[in-house]
């Protein structure tokens, strides 16, 4: 006998794979779009099923943007209250209407809001969440979701199942998984849901963009193709001019380790791994980085790493696919010489 | 105030680290364990609350008998009492069991409580579930990442940060409700020795015959998430071709491997 605070459930009514969408004000945040395309991954491995998604008070827009990237499906929670975001109430009407479609999984970004919604409609449905996984499966024979996650300060992968209850849920980060390519020529179906909350618990009183001052004028980290990336071996802030002067070079951004933010030198908004950015460059270029484990759980999807570093014994040189042995100091002006040299040529 | 903080005694270090070869879980018998670090900066916000508004601030935990030195040391920091379900049901417990002791501990125990604080995540398991799931127990509203709070009447008046937006929200939060602290945003105060050596006496123990939970509902058998398995960490295979040499050279190479490999 299963747990009887386990609502008795029929494992076949449940199908589909769903997909919160997140919203950002009136666009929709990149991960769930990331999660649709790992979502038609997992329903062709099921067989072909239903690929859906969720959008709390959001435009049909908005909707069309997500079949365009995968959805078959976009169901959205139409409540004027639900436009301004309290984390109970959006999590009360998002398991409101999973609860009604029964999908066999339930993804989420583990954003912020994400985290912050995910255990809460994980319970309201009486179910097991998975944190931040890197990797989902699925076992054909038991059609279970493996849901595997990096634990332990990333030395171990574990993988979970969710053998007794539905949906299977799991958490993935921004970056993790790509981005599907927009086809506006795929249709879908928009559903629009009345979903009435319980009196409001929560309410917002204000909100304050933090002035924070970026680095550089370059795009964010998780979306370019060369991110050149600096550490505490900097040593300086002035460091970290010579970086994006590299990086402008070759048509990418600038990235750090933790200890970098620390410093002062780059915001959080550049930070790379466990609890920064996962990111899945072309080209990484570590310049003054140790490669912590939790540093190189970012950048395990980067298709080449370079890595500058003096210690021919730090583990990001084993970690690399080029390790230069040296003191970026002397490197990398030089090699901003050089390629400005060959820019002049062509 | 009657606040109480969810504590858990983590595993400090990786290299402290081993798994159960038969559940894949945690073994957190016969492992120093100390509090998780960002429960620290909970701990400390509770206090501070306390400092502001009078009242109790009780620290929870869920562990076996090896988690009783980290309490001590919160009760050294201030903390009035700590309350510990310990029981071998207990073992093996996903974020929904786990949360589920904890909230009916509170409900038992604690049950003119008025806030409920966690840290932002662990640093063993960073899932940051457990606030939110017990919440969801409680039937109280709930807010993360939070790192300053004002009380005015039942209701809680607390900023948020939200790092990946770069924005700062205020809320209000109908009491009892449940917070998570923001990590890294509170200096946590000192542990006074004179106050953790009698800590002890401070320290409730609450096993599952006091709780009296279904044992199909705890632990183990009450998680509906299994590890199905476990495996160290590996990564994808790099060329680790080292490149040395005076600088000029250096960069020459450099600027060759960046033509052959397509990025200039
Ligand atoms: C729970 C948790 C989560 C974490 N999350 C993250 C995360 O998301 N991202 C992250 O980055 N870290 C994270 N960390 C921290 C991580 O463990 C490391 O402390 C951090 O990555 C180290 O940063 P670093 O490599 O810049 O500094 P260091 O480890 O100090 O390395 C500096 C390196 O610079 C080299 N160096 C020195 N001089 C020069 C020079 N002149 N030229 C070139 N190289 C030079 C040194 O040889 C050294 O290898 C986390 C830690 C914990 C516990």
């Amino acid at each position: 006998m299963p747990c009887r605070l386990w609502p008795p459930i029929n494992k076949e009514d449940y199908r589909g794979v769903w997909v919160y969408l997140e919203r950002e004000g009136e666009r929709l945040k990149d991960v769930g779009l990331e999660l649709l395309g790992k979502a038609r991954d997992l329903a062709q491995k099921l067989g072909g099923v239903e690929v859906a998604g969720v959008l709390v008070a959001g435009g049909e827009e908005l909707a069309r943007e997500a079949i365009y990237h995968g959805a078959d499906k976009v169901v959205i929670i139409d409540n004027p209250d639900l436009k301004i975001y309290t984390p109970a109430e959006y999590a009360e009407a998002i398991a409101r209407v999973v609860q009604k479609y029964r999908p066999e999984i339930f993804l989420i970004g583990a954003t912020k809001r994400g985290r912050e919604l995910a255990a809460y409609i994980a319970n309201t449905l009486a179910t097991g969440i998975t944190a931040d996984c890197t990797a989902l499966e699925i076992d054909p024979k038991t059609r279970d979701l493996l849901q595997i996650r990096p634990t332990f300060g990333g030395t171990q992968l574990a993988t979970i199942r969710t053998p007794q209850r539905r949906p299977q849920m799991a958490s993935v980060r921004p970056g993790v998984f790509p981005k599907p390519p927009r086809d506006p020529s795929r249709t879908g179906e928009i559903i629009v849901e009345k979903v009435e909350v319980a009196k409001r618990r929560t309410r917002l009183v204000s909100i304050e963009k933090r002035l924070e001052k970026d680095v550089a004028d370059l795009p964010p980290v998780e979306s370019s193709d060369v991110v050149v990336a600096g550490g505490r071996g900097l040593g300086t802030a002035e460091g970290f001019k010579l970086l994006i002067e590299l990086a402008k070079l070759l048509n990418g951004t600038v990235g750090a380790s933790l200890m970098a933010v620390r410093a002062g030198w780059a915001p959080h908004t550049r930070q790379i791994g466990q609890t920064g950015k996962t990111i899945r460059p072309k080209l990484y270029i570590a310049v003054g980085i140790s490669g912590a484990i939790q540093h190189l759980m970012g950048i395990t999807e980067a298709k080449m790493i370079i890595a500058i570093n003096p210690d021919p014994h730090a583990p990001i040189m084993e970690n690399a696919d080029y390790a230069v042995v040296g003191d970026y100091k002397q490197i990398i002006p030089l090699l901003i010489e050089e390629l400005k040299r060959l820019k002049n040529q062509s | 105030m009657k606040i109480v903080v969810l504590t858990k005694a983590a595993v400090p270090l990786s290299s402290a680290i081993k798994i159960d070869p038969k559940t894949g879980t945690l073994v957190r018998e016969g492992v120093p364990l100390t509090t998780n670090v960002w429960d620290r900066d909970a701990v400390e916000f509770a206090l501070k609350l306390k400092d502001r508004y009078g009242g109790e601030v009780i620290a929870l935990s869920m562990a076996p008998p090896s988690g009783i030195p980290a309490l001590e040391s919160l009760i050294g920091m201030g903390v009035d009492r700590a309350i510990l379900a310990s029981d071998r049901a207990f073992a093996g417990a996903d974020t929904w069991a786990t949360a589920h002791v904890l909230a009916k501990t509170i409900e038992k125990y604690v049950p003119d409580y008025d806030l409920v604080v966690a840290g932002e995540e662990t640093i063993d398991s960073t899932t940051a579930h457990i606030g939110a799931q017990t919440a969801s127990w409680l039937g109280v509203p709930y807010v993360y990442y939070v790192y300053d709070a004002e009380v005015k009447g039942r209701t809680l008046v607390v900023r948020r940060f939200l790092e990946d937006e770069g924005i700062d929200e205020v809320y209000e939060v109908d009491m009892p409700a449940v917070i998570s602290v923001l990590k890294g945003s509170q200096i946590p105060r000192e542990v006074k020795l004179s106050r953790k050596l009698n800590a002890r006496e401070y320290i409730q123990i609450v096993s599952n015959k006091e709780l009296g939970l279904d044992p199909e509902c705890i632990g183990l058998r009450g998680s509906p998430t299994l590890v199905a398995g476990m495996a160290p960490a590996t990564y994808p295979p790099r060329k680790k071709v080292v490149i040395q040499g005076v600088p000029s050279e250096v960069v020459k190479k450099l600027v060759e491997i960046l033509k052959s490999e397509g990025v200039l």
